[in-house]
């Protein structure tokens, strides 16, 4: 491998790396605006220039490889920052500097170098700012605005619709200072990785419809989390005020979404807006006429011991599972299923619309609605015996069973149907976990408030079978647990004392015991790309087969569009 | 001196512009011997001969045809450029609508020494009438067997097509042309690869001036030896042609050996327009720097000659403005120019291009402040090089030469609120003056 010096450091890269990423590895910045490691290098923003020994001009960085042994490359020489100077000059001019009114404020290329590499004045006194009159809020489709005054062309996002998307709805319209970034008459920026072009416009020209002006991005925590729109599972970072979850936005995995994430993925969270949350533990409580009273809030010790009891006293006990669960949940469930001598059953599955989300591997296509489906059957859930979930919604299995225990209480549209409510309540003890107050959880003998995906930590396995971890993003509101916790207790009760106290971490430990398959995984030290389960290799052969080759894999294979 | 013209031989001959009539004056000798020798040796022969590139950029063309691999497995293509729309520039116009069968001969010539099947000849939108006779030319060539399967009876096979720019500046920056040959928006690509590697739909290409092509036929049929001794040294040796306007009594396209005199040339064309004093004059079209008149009478105007006077040959189209003529307003015209026709991907030619033009325009309508001027040379070096082609620089070239060497004219402006010069209406179109009176030499120069 070559070698090249960079301010001063010689370090080793692959033949062909360009300058800023050969620097980024030294952890020298180079700056710069058009380039995109996923996208055509054009060499356009001439942010990126640096000085290369031999060369009479200044070189762009984005387009200059790393070839011949030698190279010797300066990135901070007064000629360097004085052409970074112009070019913060140059892009500043007719930049409206509006910025407290800018939805991108606080996340915003042209602020973050401005001041690091720009001038606090400005030599434009006497001229008009070129403006685009009407052109300040066009909705180039249903998720992406435009407001071409703020635009630097770039083309980053022309170029994602082109090269990643493969849909090419962008194009550059005009020329010279009055270039602008358009859709073509009629077709409208409208596809599911549309949301994309945001992330990656290093200004304020592009903003969500769903975000812009939802929160200042500085007051936002941001914690890295996993999508639970669907089972590819893609990385996002969380980003939430006070436990409202704001947007999610894609986080750099390269073996799964790579920078990537779709339109649905990001709305996913909007259901815990929509949705009223279950607040508190409610407990039916046996009236003269049985079951017939009304639910009402007790405390957890009450609510736990109503299910404890109800499970020890045996009967037909059947525990209904959900993808949505993480892998220690669902473990845990299919252990208190197993305790109290009853099933835990075969689970739902759901279907999706079906995205690809483009990767260097060919992309991964999401083909259910459950982010962990896989885990969860890992986790004991869909073995032999017991009525399927069908049999329960749509048939009348609920009717002979003495306890039916549902681990999730939005686990699908029957949640929310009040005729498949009513089947699933014909069990005699109908007990419901779930973070939302839906119809199904109304009718509960007991229904116990859970933390939602971003109020817990744990592990999903996706459709590739590749083990993913994500972090609790903020605690649970008020009365509300992480069911981890809750089934801990209950087996406690039920099993023994082993259980007491034991969290995601312990659980996932006692899980890789119960598996040979996971065997040498510790929770606390799952690589941060995820780790690949036995039979991963097959899954992703199979997936690449069936999978419509991303734009992405068809450059690769030479042919591109 | 006696010169025998060589590029301009037939130009009043239109019979000339038949294959038939070509042949009659002579021509078709260099293609006929070229199909006999070796594509090395033809290469050979025009590196010996020192021709450089007639474009502007000067590059030797011999060199850049040696740059095609040799093994390359796929086609390969000749782009001639045609898109002359350097301001001032007149030169190829005169070679295809006088000449078509010796740019057609240059080609085929090209063709055979780097091994490609396919020519597109990339002319600008606006050459409609050399388009129409090149077509025609192109048409004759194929059924005299100069194009088409068996070119003169080789075997060596050549389709030629003529291809219609849409008028932007920058497509005939080589790039730019092949991105917008292949259906695209005009506009330059990144180099490396250059197209010698990279080019036209992918595969490796020769891009050649008009004019370049065109001396091609005669040095293989008259030798390396016999092109070096027309010229002023090893380096600049050829015919050329100047493009001459602005306030001569006779603008024009004239032919003479590359690097005679400029006194030459001015007096060639008649003199100064109505025997006006010679203030300044642009050597080589809109990019090159203007340099001051009279010091540069014996400047011999070739390639290295001027690049040590501080300009270039450029496509010598050579501008020629007398006394009373406003540096301020000739440069914001330029500068408008350029700002025009910036492609806009790259951030300091699209905003430096602006800025310079609006801060011209402002200085012109006396409205200039004393910082300006050091301003614009700033932003002269922000540009200059840091573009992601030659466009930037071509900007900057009359810009810097105007803070350079007529700061006083920019110092009259600010300090008397207004242009000192007489009004003039450039273009029809200036810069916001109104018109009092019009010029007459401007229509002249437009023309």
């Amino acid at each position: 491998m070559p070698t090249v010096t960079i301010d001063g450091r010689t370090l080793e890269v692959e033949a062909g790396t360009n300058l800023i990423d050969a620097a980024q590895r030294i952890g020298v910045q180079i700056p710069h605006y058009c380039y995109h490691p996923r996208l055509s290098v054009v060499g356009q923003c001439r942010m990126c220039l640096v000085e290369l020994e031999g060369s009479p001009k200044l070189q762009a960085g984005c387009s200059t490889q790393v070839t011949k042994n030698g190279m010797v490359v300066r990135t901070d020489t007064p000629e360097v920052r004085e052409a970074q100077k112009g070019m913060m000059e140059f892009f500043l001019i007719n930049h409206p500097l509006d910025c407290p009114i800018c939805d991108q404020a606080g996340e915003c290329g042209l602020q973050d170098y401005a001041f690091k590499h720009g001038q606090a004045y400005s030599r434009f006194e006497y001229e008009d700012k070129r403006t685009y009159p009407g052109r300040e809020r066009i909705p180039l489709g249903p998720n992406v605005l435009l407001n071409m005054n703020r635009c630097i062309q770039c083309t980053r996002c022309i170029r994602f619709t082109e090269e990643i998307a493969g849909t090419g709805e962008l194009g550059f319209f005009n020329r010279g200072a009055r270039t602008e970034i358009g859709i073509f008459p009629g077709k409208p920026l409208d596809n599911p990785l549309s949301t994309n072009v945001v992330d990656i416009c290093p200004v304020g020209a592009l903003t969500s419809t769903r975000f812009r002006f939802a929160e200042r991005v500085w007051y936002l925590d941001k914690r890295p989390s996993v999508c639970t729109g669907c089972d590819v599972g893609c990385n996002v970072t969380l980003e939430h005020r006070r436990g409202r979850i704001r947007r999610y936005k894609p986080r750099f995995n390269p073996e799964v979404n790579d920078y990537w994430m779709c339109d649905y993925g990001r709305a996913t969270f909007e259901r815990y807006e929509t949705l009223p949350r279950l607040a508190a533990p409610r407990l039916r409580r046996a009236g003269p006429e049985g079951n017939g009273g009304a639910p009402a809030p007790a405390g957890w010790g009450r609510a736990l011991d109503a299910v404890a009891e109800r499970l020890r006293a045996g009967g037909r006990i059947a525990v209904l599972g959900s993808g949505q669960l993480t892998t220690e949940e669902a473990f845990l469930f299919a252990e208190l299923a197993r305790a109290a001598g009853g099933a835990a059953l075969p689970l739902v599955r759901t279907e999706g619309p079906e995205r690809t989300i483009p990767n260097l591997h060919g992309g991964i296509t999401g083909r259910e609605r459950h982010p962990n489906r896989r885990g969860a059957e890992l986790a004991g859930f869909g073995g032999d015996g017991g009525p399927s979930a069908d049999d329960l919604v749509v048939g009348d299995a609920a009717a002979g069973l003495d306890v039916l225990v549902i681990a999730d209480g939005d686990l699908g549209p029957g949640a929310h149907d009040d005729e498949a409510v009513a089947r699933l309540r014909k069990a005699a003890f109908l007990v419901v976990f779930g973070w939302a107050d839906t119809p199904l959880a109304r009718a509960a003998d007991v229904a116990l408030p859970v933390a939602t995906h971003a109020e817990k930590d744990g592990t999903f396995v996706n459709v590739e079978r590749r083990l993913q971890r994500f972090e609790q993003a903020f605690p649970p509101p008020g009365q509300v647990r992480p069911a981890v916790e809750v089934l801990a207790e209950l087996l406690a009760a039920l099993d023994g004392r082993g259980w007491a106290g034991v969290g995601t971490a312990r659980a996932f430990a006692r899980l890789v015991e119960a598996r040979p398959e996971l065997a040498g995984l510790d929770f606390d030290e799952l690589p941060p790309t995820g780790t690949p389960l036995p039979g991963f290799d097959e899954d992703r052969e199979d997936m690449e087969k069936r999978a419509p080759a991303s734009p992405v894999a068809r450059d690769a294979e030479g042919q591109g569009v | 001196m006696a010169y025998e013209k060589v590029l301009t031989r037939n130009v009043g001959r239109p019979e000339a512009r038949t294959v038939a009539g070509y042949e009659k004056a002579g021509g078709y000798a260099g293609l006929a011997a070229a199909v006999k020798m070796q594509p090395e040796e033809v290469i050979e022969e025009v590196k010996k001969s020192g021709l450089r590139g007639r474009g502007g950029a000067g590059f030797p063309a011999g060199m850049k045809w040696g740059f095609i691999p040799k093994d390359h497995d796929g086609p390969k293509y000749l782009v001639c450029n045609a898109d002359e729309s350097e301001p001032g520039t007149f030169k190829d116009r005169l070679l295809m609508e006088h000449e078509p069968q010796q740019l057609i001969e240059g080609c085929a010539i090209c063709c055979y020494a780097v091994g490609a099947a396919t020519c597109y000849v990339y002319i600008r939108g606006e050459y409609t009438a050399a388009n129409a006779i090149m077509e025609e030319a192109i048409r004759d060539a194929y059924s005299a067997g100069i194009l088409g399967d068996s070119v003169m009876g080789s075997g060596f096979k050549l389709d030629m097509y003529m291809h219609v720019g849409a008028g932007a500046y920058i497509c005939g920056e080589e790039t730019g042309m092949l991105e917008s040959l292949e259906g695209k928006r005009g506009q330059p690509r990144v180099k490396p690869p250059f197209p010698a590697i990279v080019g036209a739909f992918g595969a490796p290409t020769v891009i050649n001036n008009v004019e370049t092509l065109a001396n091609v036929p005669h040095i293989v049929e008259r030798g390396a030896d016999w092109f070096k001794s027309i010229g002023t040294d090893e380096r600049n040796t050829g015919p050329k042609l100047y493009a001459i306007s602005g306030h001569v009594e006779r603008p024009g396209t004239y032919e003479y050996p590359i690097g005679v005199p400029f006194r030459t040339l001015l007096d060639g064309c008649g003199g100064m327009w109505r025997g006006r004093e010679l203030k300044a004059f642009i050597p080589g079209g809109a990019s090159a720097a203007i340099l001051p008149g009279e010091e540069h009478l014996d400047l011999a105007m070739d390639f290295d000659s001027i690049a040590k006077a501080g300009s270039m040959l450029g496509s010598a189209a050579v501008m020629v403005m007398d006394e009373t003529t406003c540096m301020v307003r000739s440069v914001a015209r330029l500068a408008k120019f350029f700002n025009h026709e910036s492609c806009g991907q790259c951030t300091p030619c699209r905003e430096g291009t602006n800025w310079m033009e609006l801060l011209l325009t402002r200085i012109e309508k006396g409205e200039g402040r004393e910082q300006d001027a050091s301003l614009l040379s700033n932003i002269c070096t922000h540009v200059a090089g840091n573009s992601l082609c030659a466009l930037g620089d071509a900007a900057v070239g009359p810009v810097k030469s105007l803070v350079e060497t007529y700061s006083d004219e920019i110092e009259r402006h600010v300090r008397e609120g207004g242009c000192p010069f007489p009004p003039i209406r450039v273009f029809g179109n200036g810069n916001g003056r109104p018109a009092d009176a019009v010029h007459p030499a401007a229509g002249e120069a437009a023309g």
